[in-house]
This record gives structure tokens, sequence and C-alpha cells, in this order.
């Protein structure tokens, strides 16, 4: 007996213990298995589960295994956790090129160029100039250019129409201002205003910022980034400060809300556009209701702005990391994906244009492009866009310009001069890494 | 280990040692050996390691640096850090009297007696066992501007709607509300158990001394609640400078950092700017403040242990 | 008079009861309306749909996240009452040197705030690589200082001549232990299991930092990520839908035990 419930008190304590230790084991990999993260969209999860399908089938002794990315609040999170902890999949296609300094010092990513004929992919598929601009400063690669996601000025053509505006008249931001404050209206008289022409958001996460400031910022500069290209600040010019002035107008006067609105506004019609990636055409065309019809044009930019409109171009690459023990099996995964049947399928699905040279003209593409007209504005846009800067602290440094967009725009408690200094002044106290 | 109170005499220590140990019940060491090893590993260890990050740099995927006094140096002129401070007190200072005002009402209704006991106490406590989750994500409907419950009914009755969540002035207090209606169940039932505990002979003695309601409740229940007042201030002090998922949720901080808590602003510094190091002296900073706070309610309070 | 007095007493009490169920209330049904009709007061959805729960069902693995849960706060729930039963019996019942300090540890590290260690824990969870499983969030929950003290101040409450006559009969601590004391416990075990229970069920910080897989997240995690992190939608129905879900077991428990649950959570609040 005494033995017994002390063996019977030992086996349930061991029996505890290996349930919560053993967890880790059931999870190991077999060896020739390849994980492979896709970002979680609903269209980008069909795409990989398509091309894994296929994969799979093609090649017994390659298997794939997909995990969709947790939508956590930043993929650029997710990522650094997974390098510190060493729990990194073999591919991740999500790679924001903003973070990359951030993996790359972590060691997390693989030298791509060591990767047998890396260079005879990537320049056959994709633009020197894109290949290059994502070069590191040691002269390694540790990403492969994939697709980029131009942003523009989605508006509702109808609701514009209705209230006699000319979509061309929201190319400047006087105009923008003129038709915002037409727009404004309590259209079911309980007199509070329901209808906006613009819906900025008011998060202060970090990356909201991609969205409003930064596409208006690299519009407004004629195509300049955060950074220069000695990675010094160069925000603090007239350019940031009339994206604030402009933005912090447009709060100031009430011409857009300041509340969170419930549900999808842009396809509610209460709100006549929004800034967005070509992405939004396949949900828009699902989700949109009877008769909307929708249109893009560049972003507003300051009156008096000469030559062609540049944008957010919201690259995103794919990558193999350095923890992977099938680089090379992961290789011939990506060159998969890359495909030109692929890309093509992945154009189908998610409406996101691939860093692939001469679409337009590729005649494998044309019947695409002749039943999705839009898709050209898009690929048109596509010449005049640029990416993030490449510094370890580019979260920070949106997340303080975050801040002062909330200060001053939001709740006007700043002058857009003053938000623009101090938003500089906290960026260079960030970049001398304190 | 150390051991407890081992005085040093003829014959030498370790002997005493060896003495003490054989008249011993071994099975204790065996019992107690599972939380010495996770009091070593998940309490000392973490504790060390925290106290070495305050001087130190790192972004965990790069080597750490150490860098003196610099964090702290930082942490004093940090105005986005004080900025929280700030935030997680003017929670605090509408939260405490909030909780203990209601708490005390509903405790001592409850008290007297009154039907469907049970079910009132039920209901004040069901917000307390559900996942702050849940409540953050609900609030912040009811709390919305333009469709928010709260609104509506302020609408309905010809007020003008109040941005709960979106004025910088306001949004603290609306999650202070929040948080008192998501914990006052569990502080009822504190001042319940407290109010059970006073002698029913004191109101009747008192009342034969010609005592009405208010003077005795001023003059016997609440002396008597006393200590049980300062656990509530001390329990939901502690919770208050915790404040994390409510404005993690409903606000990210915002509108203008007025919702920025400590535990917020340690959580962006560790997890989205990776600066373990400053997020560690924030971290003992908060300590030191939880500490500072409740010695200073203790003293006030004058009670020795609440418990 | 009195009677007035006592009917507004009633009134008062009701309504703000009332303001505490509604939101519930609110919830649950918002979780069935079309997004069209959530903007308004009614409780009872005039075009019924399931839609809010087909948006959470087809976006989120949520019955996963259900059983992950489920098992991480029964095995953590089951080792707190092992371990800190063995710990709080070792305090009250036996001598062995270094009692006394260990008491005073567990004293002390209940003052400890848990943020100071948030940090080092991580760390330590990803040089173990631990992250992203169950041992994560099981093997730092497995013990509890006020599990602890409760056990410790009930153990030292039962009569000795038990253990004598235990002892008499050959039975080791152990046996003593989990034999005759633990069916003599069962207060101090529901108070202890239930706290612990609901704590490690409600956690959203700590599953925050160390899970990142779909996979293995609890659903007060997934549900703030689906919730904050847009994959929502902003659609307010499924919000409430996943909200519904996870409130759905402990509410269902609450109204089971809702006694114990007061009572040992109240005795927690006195004794911690």
């Amino acid at each position: 007996m005494r033995t017994s419930i002390k063996s019977r008190v030992a086996a349930i304590v061991a029996a505890l213990l290996m349930v919560s230790l053993s967890c880790g084991i059931i999870e190991a990999k077999t060896p020739v298995t390849i994980t492979f993260w896709p970002s979680s969209n609903p269209q980008e999860i069909e795409f990989a589960k398509i091309i894994v399908a296929r994969w799979n089938k093609q090649n017994p002794d390659i298997q794939v295994k997909m995990e969709p990315l947790p939508a956590s609040r930043s993929t650029e999170e997710v990522l650094l956790a997974a390098i510190a902890a060493g729990t990194t999949p073999d591919v991740c296609a999500n790679i924001y090129p903003g973070a990359i300094s951030q993996y790359i010092a972590g060691k997390g990513l693989y030298p791509h160029d060591k990767l047998p004929g890396f260079y005879d992919f990537v320049y056959e598929r994709s633009p020197k100039e894109i290949v290059d601009s994502f070069t590191y400063r040691d002269g390694h690669i540790y990403q492969i250019p994939w697709k980029a996601n131009p942003v523009m000025l989605a508006y509702n053509v109808n609701l514009l129409r209705e209230n006699g505006i000319d979509p061309r008249s929201l190319s400047t931001y006087s105009g923008f201002l003129k038709a915002a404050e037409k727009l404004a209206k309590d259209t079911d008289g309980d007199g509070r205003i329901d209808q906006w022409l613009y819906a900025p958001s008011t998060d202060v996460t970090w990356w909201q910022r991609f969205f409003d400031f930064y596409t208006l910022y690299i519009a407004a500069s004629g195509g300049k980034t955060l950074l220069d290209d000695r990675g010094r600040v160069a925000f603090e010019d007239e350019a940031a400060v009339a994206v604030f002035t402009f933005l912090r107008t447009l709060f100031d006067k009430k011409l857009v809300p300041k509340g969170m609105l419930i549900g999808d506004q842009f396809l509610g019609g209460k709100v006549a556009t929004t800034i967005t990636g070509p992405y939004s055409i396949p949900y828009y065309d699902q989700n949109a209701p009877e008769g909307f019809k929708y249109d893009f044009m560049p972003v507003p930019v300051p009156d008096g702005h000469k030559g062609p409109v540049v944008t957010y171009g919201d690259p995103k690459n794919i990558g193999i990391f350095a923890n992977s023990k099938h680089p090379l099996e992961a290789w011939e995964f990506v060159k998969f994906i890359m495909s030109r049947e692929n890309d093509l399928l992945w154009l189908e699905i998610t409406s996101q244009p691939p860093y692939r040279k001469d679409i337009v003209d590729d005649p494998m593409f044309a019947p695409y492009f002749k039943k999705n007209p839009m898709m050209s504005k898009f690929v048109v846009q596509g010449a005049y866009t640029r990416g993030v800067d490449d510094s370890k602290y580019l979260i920070e440094i949106f997340d303080a310009i975050s801040k002062q967009y909330d200060l001053c725009c939001v709740n006007g408690r700043k002058t857009p001069k003053n938000a623009v200094r101090d938003g500089a002044r906290d960026a260079r106290d960030i970049l001398a890494g304190w | 280990m150390k051991e407890a109170a081992v005085e040093e005499r003829q014959p030498s220590y370790l002997a005493r040692l060896r003495m003490e140990y054989r008249s011993s019940d071994k099975a204790g060491y065996i019992m107690v050996l599972p939380y010495v090893l996770h009091f070593l590993v998940f309490v000392a260890y973490p504790l060390v390691f925290a106290f070495i990050l305050v001087f130190c740099k790192w972004d965990i995927v790069s080597p750490m640096e150490f860098v003196g006094l610099r964090n702290i140096q930082r942490l004093m002129r940090d105005t986005t850090f004080w900025t929280a401070v700030t935030n997680t007190l003017k929670f605090l200072a509408l939260h405490i009297p909030l909780q203990i005002v209601f708490a005390l009402l509903i405790a001592v209704v409850l008290n007297g007696p009154i039907k469907l006991r049970g079910f009132f106490r039920g209901a004040f406590f069901l917000p307390f066992v559900i996942s702050g989750a849940v409540v953050t994500i609900l609030w912040q409907q009811l709390y919305s501007t333009d469709a928010g419950v709260f609104n509506l009914i302020l609408t309905k009755l010809g007020a003008s709607p109040v941005p709960w969540l979106t004025d910088p002035s306001i949004a603290i207090y609306s999650i202070a509300v929040m948080a008192t209606w998501k914990n006052v169940g569990f502080y009822i039932v504190l001042f319940l158990a407290g109010l059970q505990n006073v002698p029913r002979e004191l109101y009747e003695a008192a009342s034969i001394d010609g005592a009405n309601r208010g003077e005795q409740f001023w003059k016997i229940t609440m002396p008597l609640l006393r200590p049980v007042t300062l656990l509530v201030i001390m329990l939901s002090t502690i919770g208050g400078f915790g404040l994390f998922i409510e404005p993690f949720v409903m606000t990210g901080g915002g509108p203008a950092e007025s919702t920025l808590s400590v535990v917020l602003y340690l959580y962006k510094n560790a997890f989205q700017f990776l600066k373990m190091g400053y997020a560690a002296t924030i971290g003992f900073a908060l300590a030191l403040m939880i500490f500072l706070v409740t010695l200073v309610q203790r003293k006030l309070l004058d009670v020795e242990q609440p418990y | 008079m009195r009677t007035f007095k006592k009917i507004l007493g009633y009134v008062i009490l009701t309504a703000a009861a009332l303001t505490f169920i509604y939101p519930f209330l609110w919830m649950i049904s918002a979780s069935f309306k079309p997004e069209s009709e959530i903007g308004s007061l009614s409780l009872i959805p005039k075009n019924f749909t399931l839609a809010g729960y087909g948006a959470v069902f087809t976006q989120i693995p949520i019955l996963k996240a259900l059983f992950n849960s489920v098992f991480v706060s029964v095995i953590s729930t089951a080792c707190v009452l092992i371990f800190s039963s063995m710990v709080g019996y070792a305090l009250a019942r036996l001598r062995f040197i270094g009692r006394d300090t260990i008491f005073n540890l567990v004293l002390l590290t209940m003052m400890i705030p848990g943020q100071l260690t948030l940090i080092p824990m991580y760390v330590l969870i990803v040089k173990l690589g631990w992250a992203d499983t169950y041992k994560a969030l099981i093997v730092p929950a497995m013990m509890s200082n006020m599990g602890i003290i409760i056990f410790r101040q009930f153990f030292m409450s039962l009569p000795q001549e038990l253990v004598d006559a235990a002892r008499i009969d050959g039975c080791s601590d152990y046996e003593i232990l989990f034999k005759i004391f633990w069916p003599l416990s069962k207060p101090s075990l529901v108070t202890v299991g239930i706290t612990t229970f609901i704590g490690s069920w409600n956690e959203v910080l700590w599953p925050l930092i160390v899970i990142r897989k779909w996979d293995m997240m609890t659903m007060p995690q997934m549900v703030t990520l689906f919730s904050v992190g847009g994959l929502a939608g902003a659609q307010v129905a499924a919000e409430m839908a996943a909200a519904t879900m996870l409130a759905l077991p402990v509410v269902i428990a609450y109204l089971f035990f809702q006694n114990y649950f007061i009572e040992s959570l109240a005795l927690s609040g006195i004794k911690g």
C-alpha cells in the first residue's frame, strides 16, 4: 500500500509533466518537410493552398506544409519573435523590406545570392533596378522581389456623381477639401453628419500611417522617403508640413469622422474615397452591394504639384530563413511560386501585381488585363512607387510619426509645423540609438 | 538554501545542521522541491535577469550591450513614460473611489433583508468572471461615438453624443468606468463578507443608545470595514497599475496618448521596438511605484495587516 | 413610507443589476444580427442570421483554440492542486530545514508584480525553445503562491490525531496528504481550483507574448487578435460572435457553481 499510492502519485505527476513536455515533440518535423508561411488574408491563403497542393503532388520527396502567419498586430513582430526563438519557417511569403535590417541583424535570413542560379532567375523575372534596390549594404541579397501594391485613391463613382463632384478635382488638396465640404452631410436628418468624402484612420498603430501620412508624403515630396541615402532623417520639410496641414484641416473642419466607423463604410456608401491597394479589388467585387461602382486614381497632392504622382509601393517579398535545413529545396519551391504560370494565378486570385518584366505586353497575361482594365492602372502607377527605408528603427520612427499625427491632425493639439519638427526630432533621437 | 534561525554554537554549525537534518521529515524536502525549482527558474532567475537588463541594451536578436545607467537616465526624461504614469494615476483617481462607493452601497443594500439576494449578487459578479477580452471588445462597441448603445440612449434622451473613446480628455475615464463595471462585483462580495463579520449586537446596542441608521453606518460599520476597505484599495491599485488589455484592445493608447498605460508602454518597448533593457527598466519603475503607493495607503489608513 | 422606501430600493437595485446584465444580452443578440441592425438597442434581431458565427468559423481555428484553452487550463489547474497542496502540507505539517525560509519566499513572491518578470520570462521561454508550445503556457503556471497559502492554512487547522492515527497505520506523508487530507479539503480544493482555472482561462497578455501560431493560441488570445488585428474586417457581428463563444463556457460554469465561484474568489481575495 505504501508504495502503491506513492508510485501512483508519482505516475500522475510524471504524466502531467510528460503531457506538457511532449507537446514540442509532437510538433517535430519530418526531414523532407518545408514549412511555408503565407500572409493571412483570405486571397493569399487561397493562392497558397492551390500552389502547395500542386507542388506536393509533383514533388513527393519535398513536401510543403503551409501555416498562415498569425494576423496579430504585424507580421514583423511575429517574424522577429520567431527569429529570436529559432522557430522560423523555411519560406515566408510576406517579407516586408522595411524590417529586413532587423531580420538580418538577427541572422534570420539566408543570403539568397548563394543559392544556385539565383541571379539568373531573378534578373530574368524582375527589372534589374528592383532587384538591385533590395540588395543589402553588405552586398548580399536576403529577399526575393515578389510583388508590390501601389497605393491609390479608390472612389465611389456614383456617390461623387450624385453630389456633382468631378473625380479629377480630387487630385489636389484644395479640390479635395472643397469636395469634402460638399459631401459632409447629414443624410437621414437625425442631426448628425453621416456621409463623408474620406475617413482617415484614427488608429495610432504605426503601420496605419502607411496609408495616410506616408503615402501622401511620398506623393507630395515627389518621391522622397523618410530617410536619406545616408540614413538621416529627411522628412522635416515643406511636403510633410503640407500633408499634416491637409489632414489636420479635414479633422478640424469636421469634414471626416473622428470616431471609428462601424463596418466598411466605403462599401456602405457613407464614405466616398479610401486610400488602398489593388488587393481591395477582389474584396470589393465580392462584398459590394448591387450597383456599387468604384474606380481608382492617384492620391491627392498639394496644389501646383508637377510631374507624375509617386506613391507608396507596399512591396512584399519572399524570403528563405537561415534556420532552414533545406534551403535548396526551399529555393526550388520559391522558384515554383514565382513561375510565370503561378504569377498569373497569383494575379488572378489576389489582384496584386508581381514584379515581373513587361507583364502588360506578355501574351500570357494579355487576357487577364483585357478582362481587368482597372489593374492596368496599378501597373502604370507601379512605375512610380517608393518602398520603405532600410532601418532597424523603422517601426519606432513610424510610431513617433503616428504620435504626432494623432496629436496634430486628429486632435488639433499642435501646429503641423511643430508636429513635423517634433516627429523629426524624435526620429533623430531614435536613430541615434540612445 | 538558507536555514532558518540556526544559532551558531558548539558543536560546529555543520554538525548541528546534520543533526537537524537527521531529525527532520525527509518527505518535506521532496514535497517542496517542485516549488524550489519553480521559484529558481521562474521567479529568481527572471528577477536577476530583469535587473541585469536595466543596465543593458538588447534587441533579443543581437548581442547584449552594457550601457550603464543610460536606461534609467532616459526614463527620467522620457515624457511618454511620465504621460503613461499620469494616465495610470488619472485612471486610479476615478476607478478606486467609484469602485469603493458603488461596491459599498450595493453591499450594504444586499446585506439588508433583500429577496433574490443571490440573483443580484450573481448579476453584479458576472462581469468579473468573464475574460477581459470579452469585456473590452463589448464595451468598445457600447462606447462607439456614432453607433454605440450609450450614445443611442443619449440621443434618444435629447442629449448630444459623447466621444467616449475619441476625446483625449475623456477616454481614460471611460476606461476607468468600464474597469469598475468589470471588477465591482468582486469588491461587493468582499464588502459583504466584511459586513457579515460585524456583530449584530453592536447595532442593537447603538440603536438602544438612540443612534440612527446613518450614525450607525459611520460610527460602527465603516471603522470595522477599514481592513476590507484597505484590501479593496490595495487590490484595485495593484490591478490598476497593471492596466493593459483595455487600452490595448480599445484605443491602442490613443487618442493623443491619453490612454497609454505603463504596461502598454512596456509592451510596446519590449515587443514592438525590441528595447528589452528599457522595457525592464519600466518594469522596475512600475514595481517601485506599486510598492510606494500601497505603502502610503497602508500608512494613511493605519492598518498594519489588511487580512 | 417604509414600503415605498423598500420598493425604491428594489427599483434601484434592479436598474443597477440590469446595467450589469444588459451588455451581455446585447452582445449575444448582436452576434445574431446582420450588420445593418447592430446600431439598434433592440435585443431581438429582426433578421436572425448566423453569418457572424460563420465568419468566425471560416476565418479562425476557434475550435482548436477552445481545445487549447481547455487543455492548458485543466492541466495547469491539476498541477497547481497537486503541487501547491504538497508544498502547503510540507509547510503546515512537516519539520525540515528551510521551512520558514520557504514560507517567507512564498509570501514575498506574491508581492512581485508580474510585469516585472515579463521580459525575462519571455526570453527564458524563447531560450528554452518553448515559444509556440503548450509548455510555455503550462509550466510557469504550475505553482500558485496563493494556493500554497490557502492549503497551508487549512491543513494547519486539521487535528493532529488524524495524522497520528494514519502514521500508526503506516501511511506515508503522500498517503496522508492525498488519501486523508484531500477528501477533507474540498472547500480549499474548489477555491484554489476555480481561481486557478478562471485565471488561466482568462489570461491574455502571457499567451499574446509566447504564442504566435494560430494552431497554438488560446481562446482569449485568438478572440482578441481576431477583433484587434482586423481579421474580423470590422464586422461587429463576427466580433460579438467570437466574444460570445469566449464568454460562454465560463458563464455556463458560473451559472452552475455560482456560489462556489463567489465564495472561493472572495476567500482568495481575503487570503491574498
